[in-house]
């Protein structure tokens, strides 16, 4: 007996690589603690856990490991249920450890007692809870590998408190890789010849491209072949926005170009996507000529939404990798693209200034972009400002965007900033976030603060839940109910707050101040910035496919629709 | 609605078959009859259950939801013998 449960848990932390925990202690987890106050890994003490589970995240997007995050039994533990279903959604590689009660006091009700692992059944990939202190090694390995391979996704691990404080001998893990499901090549030759015939094929690139680490390949197929490429919300990234062969982004909010393609075509070769309903619009419209092609590496996904005509179970990078190997020439497009690039120069992405003279929030988005530049990583929250940073930031590599697609979680930005910025302390990182959002998960500025992570936010304050307010305003005949929030009466006053959180505070209301405070607040290095822009409360996201129409009635601003007027 | 008879073969881990009728709520899945018992191999046990599924949901579809799962072994459709046979 060399150690306790607790000392195995952290010695094996470290032996898989964990290098920072984000996390608040509490009874349950106590033991835990000790141990890790003399370990090489650093631990950040959240304010709450969400934003411990947020982080994580933020973490694993960046970095491309697996985020860590911990926290205490009941409380502690139902805190983190928010990041679970989150990172289950967009499969996010986190492990989450919980403390629990001791075992003889588990199913009694005992103070700050929560089934955590009943609780997040349908939210993890797996979970755990130990019984005998000698499995802890084996799990945290077990844990790690899940979370990572195959489809990422959250793994739990609960502690009851007499575990960890229980003498038990450590044994090293043994760190396995599991393999990838090996392609089948009656599956790639059927894809090749449906992308050799075909007219008009477009890439539909999903997450899966970004978490496979597949960027290259994707790019060498795509400059192979010729053929147009849309990136989804989550593949922000996978795909150099400044390339020739990039259409932007399909969905509700997609570009006009983007969402053509996929309806217009003959072919969808859908990389590591699934056909959420935020990019099929209604189902039985989307994409109604064409064959499709998807490649995922969870069988479950193909064809749920979609009928897949070839279907292949594959980690993306090796299935574009077999793709290239295997198509030799390129296809004639030259109609395909005469369409599309006629809809690229008629339907560009743009925006109006504010009537009342205030300063238009894509402007603000745009401007930081440009600033910061694509090195940089941005996260978002949820809602108006999450698409625009969607649209308006120019993306040039995997893991520079990291937001909350799937669950739609606001106020996400602020804490998977922080995660992000733990992650690449060499990198600049930009929240992009709503005056709504912020006020959920602030509170870990004053994390980042006391922990030297200076991330940089921009609020992007409307004065209002400005994503319901635009639904407001087009399905609601107006009738603004309890989307106003005050925040440009100053509750609260953000610049204020900023500084109450050890953080440095700017406040930005007009264009012409735009360049200077972003400037100013990527000057500062040993603090937090938090900068108040100002906007117009009617500026409205543009595209948009209206809920449960289909992507045929796209509209590039309010009333024009493009491609319905295009078949009639 | 369409009725299937499916037989999985699960590991005796603690939470394994809270997991599948999760699962089966979670997608909107009704049960019919469920049981379970001890397979031949002392480690696994046998999970037979009759499913009724939504219009538009496929059994293969959760056949392969249910081969997600961890603690799952092996599944087969006993309507159909479609089977989804997992690594060991
Ligand atoms: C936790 C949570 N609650 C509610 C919602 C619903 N919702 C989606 S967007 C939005 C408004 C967000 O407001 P803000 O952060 O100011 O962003 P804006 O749309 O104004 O840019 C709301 C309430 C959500 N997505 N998440
Ligand atoms: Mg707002």
């Amino acid at each position: 007996m060399d150690t306790t449960g607790a000392g195995a848990l952290i010695k094996a932390l470290e032996d898989v690589g964990c290098e920072v925990i984000f996390g608040m202690p509490g009874g349950a987890i106590l033991p835990a603690y000790d141990p890790l106050f003399d370990s090489k890994i650093r631990h950040v003490l959240v304010r709450h856990e969400q934003g411990a589970g947020h982080a994580a995240q933020g973490y694993a997007q960046a970095t491309g490991r697996v985020g860590v995050c911990m926290a205490t039994s009941g409380p502690g533990a139902t805190n983190l249920v928010t990041p679970l279903a989150d990172a289950y959604m967009d499969s996010v590689p986190i492990v989450a450890i919980t403390g629990q009660v001791a075992r003889s006091m588990i199913g009694t009700d005992a103070f700050q007692e929560a089934d955590i692992r009943s609780i997040t059944l349908p939210i993890t990939k797996h979970s755990f809870q130990v019984h005998d202190p000698a499995d802890i090694p084996r799990v945290i390995a077990e844990a790690f590998t899940l979370a990572s391979s195959g489809r990422p996704g959250p793994v739990l691990v609960d502690l009851p408190k007499d575990v960890l404080a229980t003498a038990t001998t450590y044994t090293p893990p043994k760190i396995t890789t599991p393999s990838r499901p090996v392609l089948s090549p009656v599956q790639i030759r059927n894809a090749a010849q449906l992308i050799g015939s075909s007219k008009r094929p477009v890439f539909y690139v999903g997450g899966g491209v970004i978490r496979s680490g597949a960027a290259q390949e994707l790019r060498k197929l795509a400059e192979k072949t010729g053929i147009p490429v849309v990136t989804t919300l989550m593949a922000r990234g996978a795909f150099p926005d400044s390339h020739p062969l990039h259409l932007g982004m399909p969905g509700m909010h997609g570009t006009v170009p983007a969402v053509a393609a996929l309806q217009r075509a003959d072919l969808l070769i859908a990389l590591g996507t699934r056909f959420d309903d935020r990019v099929t619009g209604l189902l039985p419209e989307f994409a109604p000529h064409a064959a499709v092609i998807h490649a995922d590496i969870d069988p479950a996904e193909i064809s749920k939404n979609r009928k897949a005509d070839v279907g292949i179970v594959g980690d993306c990078r090796d299935v574009m990798a077999a793709l290239s190997a295997v198509i030799t020439r390129k296809t004639d497009l030259t109609d395909w693209w005469n369409y599309l690039g006629g809809l690229l120069t008629t339907y560009p992405l743009g925006y109006d200034w504010p009537a009342d003279g205030m300063l238009a929030p894509q402007y603000v988005i745009e401007r930081i972009s440009k600033l910061a530049g694509p090195e940089a990583i941005y996260t978002a929250g949820v809602g108006q400002h999450q698409m625009w940073a969607a649209q308006y930031v120019k993306y040039e590599r995997p893991g520079s965007f990291i937001n909350s697609g799937g669950a739609g979680t606001m106020g996400f930005a602020v804490p998977a900033a922080m995660g992000a910025q733990a992650g690449a302390p060499d990198r600049t990182v930009w929240a992009i976030d709503g005056d709504g959002c912020f006020q959920m998960t602030n509170q870990e500025l004053a994390t980042c603060a006391a922990e030297g992570i200076p991330i940089k936010v921009a609020i992007i304050n409307n004065g209002n839940l400005g994503m319901v307010r635009q639904w407001q305003t087009l399905f609601y005949e107006g009738r603004y109910s309890n989307t106003r929030l005050g925040t440009h009466q100053r509750h609260p006053d953000f610049v204020k707050l900023a500084d109450a959180l050890g953080c440095v505070g700017l406040r930005c209301e007009s264009q012409s101040e735009v360049d200077g405070v972003v400037l100013e607040a990527m000057a500062v290095h040993d603090r937090p910035v938090v900068v108040d822009f100002v906007v117009g409360q009617d500026a409205q996201v543009w595209p948009m496919v209206a809920a449960g129409t289909g992507n045929d009635e796209i509209m590039a601003a309010r009333g024009i629709r493009p491609l319905f007027d295009e078949v009639e | 609605m369409t009725r299937h008879s499916l037989s999985l073969l699960l590991r005796n881990e603690p939470g394994a078959l809270a997991r599948i009728v999760v699962l089966f709520s979670s997608r909107g899945v009704e049960v019919e009859s469920l049981s379970l018992a001890p397979a031949e191999r002392g480690d696994l046990s046998r999970l037979d259950v009759v499913v009724g599924l939504q219009q538009g949901r496929t059994v293969v579809q959760l056949i392969k939801q249910l081969g997600r799962v961890v603690d799952v072994k092996n599944v087969v459709d006993g309507t159909h013998d479609e089977a989804l046979e997992l690594g060991a």
